[in-house]
């Protein structure tokens, strides 16, 4: 075995993210650099911290203790209900649907953005001519407008007039149009979510290859010396240093498919095949008036979002040095 | 870690303060008298899902009155999300904004509209079409900016080439005749329907169970009536279903929604619609840019189970947010928008820069009968007598402010009936326990 | 071996030209025909007779479509350049600190920011509104930007911190023992280092702030502050579905970001990997 992994030799993994368990490797690294005055650090972060706060975690806090609340306008007045709005939530069965809808776009989404976005990021890691035109075309996709893009996928999809039921019947390949929309429920969450892979994959690819353009010249250089193969310098080098971009990738990715609205809701209107948990809010918080519901439905896409986050961290996430 | 608990006290204490600032300045926006002089030098902002009308006739609105307009051209979803933003914001958002009927009653049981009846001049909507759509404890919420009704059209031509001397009027017929254009192969797929769980779908049910016999789907007590296989809401679903099934609808149908599947129509590629928008023969079917069937579609009053029923009203309203800045001046602009004169030139009978394209179908009912004599109203003839003579409110008794939870229901059981994940049986309970609130 | 390598690269190429350009060819193909050849069955895989009268109402003379267009691309253009600059610039600030410095409150800072990236937008939307109501910042261009930079600041934060703590901290170290501050230190050696990573993140905020819609459609009250985005989903009329002219907006509001990427590329694809890092 002429390469060692990159975990083992080549890299000093010494940086958690900040604040992961130990402090042993950061005291050891911190040890280089001289001590700063003890206001520097507040002084550079207080102005992300005031944003961040006052409008952000202040304003979901004041909402998600609604939660707890029957803020129902039409069944005023406002009281505490404790945990009474969940379970009216999971008593719900077009609630458990989006919940099961949801889980399978996040499974999907992520797991395909991540690996085509690799796959793109890879392609693009080496100078060629013409690369900087094709990154320009890859993140396209990602500026287009969410109406413009659930209408010009309903031209793709269509059931009667659509670019694929057209061209697979040019072919041959089917003899009448097909409906790819609500009828088969797995069959309408892969292409309902395939479009959402189509918009986010791009950052997932941008997100990736920036760690890789970040990775030094001579581990390559070092690998080609020792005869990897392009297969194995893939898996033992690249791979694993592109790991924080990928943990990235793979977050912005779950953020993305659980809050999934724009597709479903212009590709399969309320359907129950398609609805996903955030439609549930919208439905509830700005149809129905029942905010109380809405935001305890909020608290929980939160909640699972950052233990799926954190199961990402945990298990993908691995910090690099060179 | 103590600073920083502290700053999110104080931080918290200050967005507190500042929600309640807002509660009060609301407030007192909304309880303005409205001093008609006082009006002069003010501007409001008008929220539609439509371009502003044509610059020449606001400028004269502003020469007239004093009152500058902010347009702010919003799409038809978004509506809804910024007057339930503002509203449970207790938050300006515009001084006029467009609202749908079905929302009208929890808007004004919540107060976040202002009753017109004392905005408005006595008299001005004398003459407007479909208002009790938009009264509620019989006050008067919001305004019918145009005029629509659901309505049957059909094309003619390919009526014609299966053999139909006369154009049906029982739903018997109806089923009967588009069966023979199917069988004649003269289009595929003779029925539109909008099969997609989107509002148009309740729409289409709603008019359907009209004509099968039901004037209202719920009773004087707010009980619904089609639960039972023997009512005509359930005969409307099993109908509808059925259509889908027996070829008479597109399979794709279950993608389409109302605009879709009227597409289809004007693409040549149906025969029919059941249920379709007074105002669309012109809009739509004639329109050479989007139709290939110009000249062909007329409109049909709903045929019914011994002949023609009523038709339901769909008008769209303005109206005033309770927490608008400017009530008077904003009153004022609804009593423009909906004045017949001005009505007139904006349905092309006056100079060509005084057209406004946005306007469906006059909802002043003198300035329609002008249009109509001076041929710019798409067969109007049929039209005009069903919008005065042969419609009814959506709903008879009054919408249940829980309209929204209850047309969400209805799509998505119908939708999943069309699509085979759910029997028509399950569908109808589905929807009959989400109308027991 | 080298062939291998470049025909995988070739096949890697092939797959982002094909996975990219189908979908965006329909929306040209489509944007250029009526709505009658749009809708044909089979398809128009090329249009029948081409014609650019969508992108002309879209985009000129004195139409209101084509005055709100116009409008709309100027505010989106102002909210998200001033939002990216902003947002880049504090998150460098923040991500620096994170990364390099040991301080009081720094893990639940650093957590307590990246848990923001977690809630669903309807979660804030309303008590932001109510402030920005508050403080006089509905429709005000300040207002929309201070939103964005709340919103785009943690992710902008973190890229910026796992690429900082990736450089090579000797370099750091050297220009501290020749006498440099933290702060010469940052200005000189980190943020030259971390160009590459500062442009991705600058590139990425912009179009974060390009395509947003729900905060933007309720801190505008009318078109002077409303994004192009706004602008375009009202293109839906009440009654009508003009598919091929979304389509032509879509194609327009995409063609910005890719001129800016095109741009930007020069400093993002200039890594270590090129060998600027010895």
């Amino acid at each position: 075995m002429p390469i060692p992994s990159v975990h083992e030799k080549s890299v000093r993994l010494t940086i958690p993210p900040a604040g992961t368990a130990s402090g042993r490797p950061i005291a050891r690294r911190k040890g280089g650099l001289r001590r700063h005055p003890a206001w520097l650090p507040y002084a550079l972060v207080s102005p992300l911290g005031v944003f961040v706060i006052l409008l952000t975690l202040v304003p979901a806090a004041f909402t998600l203790g609604e939660s707890f609340f029957r803020v129902d306008l039409f069944d005023p007045p406002i009281r505490f209900v404790a945990f009474g709005n969940f379970v009216d939530l999971f008593r719900s069965s077009a609630m458990r649907t989006s919940f099961a809808n949801t889980a399978v776009y996040v499974l999907i989404g992520v797991t395909l953005s991540t690996v085509l976005g690799f796959i793109m990021a890879v392609t693009l890691q080496r100078r060629f001519v013409g690369r900087s035109l094709l990154i320009a075309l890859m993140i396209i996709p990602w500026a287009l407008p969410g109406v413009a893009e659930g209408i010009m996928w309903l031209g793709i999809w269509g059931s009667d007039t659509g670019l694929l039921n057209s061209a697979l019947t040019s072919l041959h390949l089917i003899d009448h149009y097909q409906v790819w929309l609500g009828t088969n429920p797995l069959l309408t969450i892969f292409v309902i979510e395939l479009v959402q892979v189509w918009e986010m994959t791009p950052l997932s690819a941008l997100l990736i290859l920036a760690t890789l353009q970040n990775i030094p010249g001579e581990v390559y250089e070092a690998a080609a010396i020792d005869g990897a193969s392009p297969l194995r310098t893939l898996r033992h080098i690249t791979l694993p240093l592109a790991l924080p971009g990928v943990t990235l990738a793979m977050v912005q990715a779950l953020v993305g498919a659980i809050n999934i609205f724009d597709e479903p809701y212009v590709l399969n209107g309320s359907a129950s095949t398609g609805a996903s948990a955030v439609m549930q809010t919208y439905f509830v918080s700005f149809q129905d008036l029942n905010f109380g519901e809405g935001y305890a439905l909020s608290l929980m896409i939160t909640v699972v979002t950052i233990l799926a986050s954190l199961v990402i961290l945990r298990f993908i996430y691995r910090p690099v040095e060179y | 870690m103590r600073a920083s608990s502290r700053l999110f006290r104080s931080i918290a204490l200050v967005l507190g303060a500042a929600a309640v600032t807002t509660e009060l300045s609301g407030c007192s926006g909304g309880s303005q008298s409205p001093a008609h002089e006082k009006i002069r030098g003010e501007t409001i902002t008008v929220v539609m899902p439509a371009p502003p009308p044509p610059k020449k006739l606001l400028d004269r609105f502003t020469a007239q009155t004093g009152v500058t307009v902010k347009w702010n051209n919003v799409d038809f979803d978004s509506i809804t999300t910024k007057v339930a933003a503002g509203g449970a914001a207790r938050t300006y958002f515009g001084d006029v904004t467009y609202f749908n009927f079905l929302n009208g009653p929890q808007y004004a049981k919540l107060k976040w509209f202002l009753p017109l009846d004392t905005l408005l001049d006595p008299g001005v909507t004398k003459d407007t079409l479909g208002k009790s759509a938009f009264t509620y404890d019989k006050k008067l919420y919001g305004v019918p900016w145009d005029a629509s009704v659901g309505v049957t059209t059909l094309n003619k031509s390919m009526f014609a080439k299966a053999g139909i001397t006369s154009l049906p009027t029982t739903m018997d017929d109806y089923t009967a005749d588009l069966v023979k254009i199917k069988r004649a192969g003269i289009v595929k797929y003779p029925l539109s329907m909008p099969f997609s769980a989107a509002e148009g779908l309740t729409v289409y049910w709603i008019q359907t169970t009209v004509a099968f016999g039901g004037a209202s789907i719920f009773d004087k007590h707010g009980k619904e009536q089609f639960s039972s296989p023997s009512s005509p809401g359930y005969k409307a679903a099993q109908w509808m279903i059925s259509a889908l099934k027996t070829g008479l609808v597109s399979p794709g149908a279950v993608n389409d929604g109302d605009s879709q599947a009227q597409g289809l129509q004007a693409q040549g590629l149906s025969a029919s619609s059941l249920v379709d928008y007074a105002g669309n023969v012109s809009s739509l079917y004639d329109d050479p840019k989007q139709s290939k069937v110009v000249g062909q579609v007329v409109y049909l009053p709903v045929p019914g189970a011994h002949g023609p029923v009523r038709s339901i009203n769909l008008s769209d309203g303005i109206g005033v947010p309770a927490f608008a800045k400017h009530p008077a001046a904003a009153a004022k602009f609804v009593s423009w928008l909906i004045d017949g004169k001005n009505q007139i030139k904006f349905g092309g009978a006056g100079a060509s820069d005084e057209v406004w394209s946005a306007q469906y179908l006059p909802s002043n009912y003198p300035a329609l009968t002008t249009l109509n004599a001076k041929g710019k109203v798409g067969d109007g003839a049929v039209l005009l007598n069903i919008l005065k003579n042969h419609s009814q409110p959506y709903f008879p008794y009054g919408t249940p402010e829980w309209y929204p939870a209850f047309s969400h229901a209805v799509q998505t059981s119908l939708h999943a009936a069309a699509t085979g994940t759910m029997t028509v049986p399950d569908a109808i309970k589905a929807m009959a326990a989400a109308a027991t609130h | 071996m080298e062939t291998r390598r470049s025909w995988a690269r070739r096949a890697g190429v092939l797959f982002v030209l094909v996975w990219t350009i189908i979908p965006l060819y329909w929306a040209v193909n489509i944007s250029l025909q009526t709505n009658v050849q749009g809708s044909a069955k089979p398809s128009n895989y090329l249009p029948p007779t081409p014609s650019l009268s969508n992108y002309i109402a879209l985009l000129l003379g004195s139409g209101e479509t084509a005055q709100a267009m116009r409008q709309g691309f100027v505010n989106s253009i102002l909210e998200c350049l001033c939002a990216t600059l902003l947002t880049t610039v504090l998150a460098t600030l923040a991500a620096y600190a994170f990364a390099r410095m040991r301080f009081r409150g720094r893990t639940v800072l650093f957590y307590a920011v990246l848990a923001t990236l977690a809630l669903p937008a309807y979660t804030t939307l309303i008590p932001v509104y109510q402030l920005m109501s508050a403080v006089g910042l509905v429709n005000t261009y300040v207002g929309i930007i201070l939103v964005y930079c709340s919103g785009f600041l943690p992710l902008a934060t973190w890229i910026l911190h796992n690429y900082m703590t990736a450089l090579p901290i000797s370099i750091e170290e050297a220009c501290e023992a020749d006498g440099a501050t933290r702060m010469q230190v940052l200005w000189f050696v980190v943020l030259p280092l971390a160009r590459p990573g500062i442009a991705s993140t600058a590139l990425i905020t912009f179009l974060f702030g390009w395509g947003q819609f729900l905060f933007p459609l309720i801190l505008s009250t009318d078109a002077s502050t409303a994004p192009l985005t706004v602008v375009i989903a009202a293109l839906q009329g009440r009654h009508s579905f003009p598919f091929t002219m979304m389509s032509a907006a879509g194609v327009v509001a995409v063609l910005l970001p890719a001129l800016i990427a095109l741009v930007a590329n020069k400093y993002i694809v200039n890594g270590m990997l090129a060998g600027s890092v010895k």
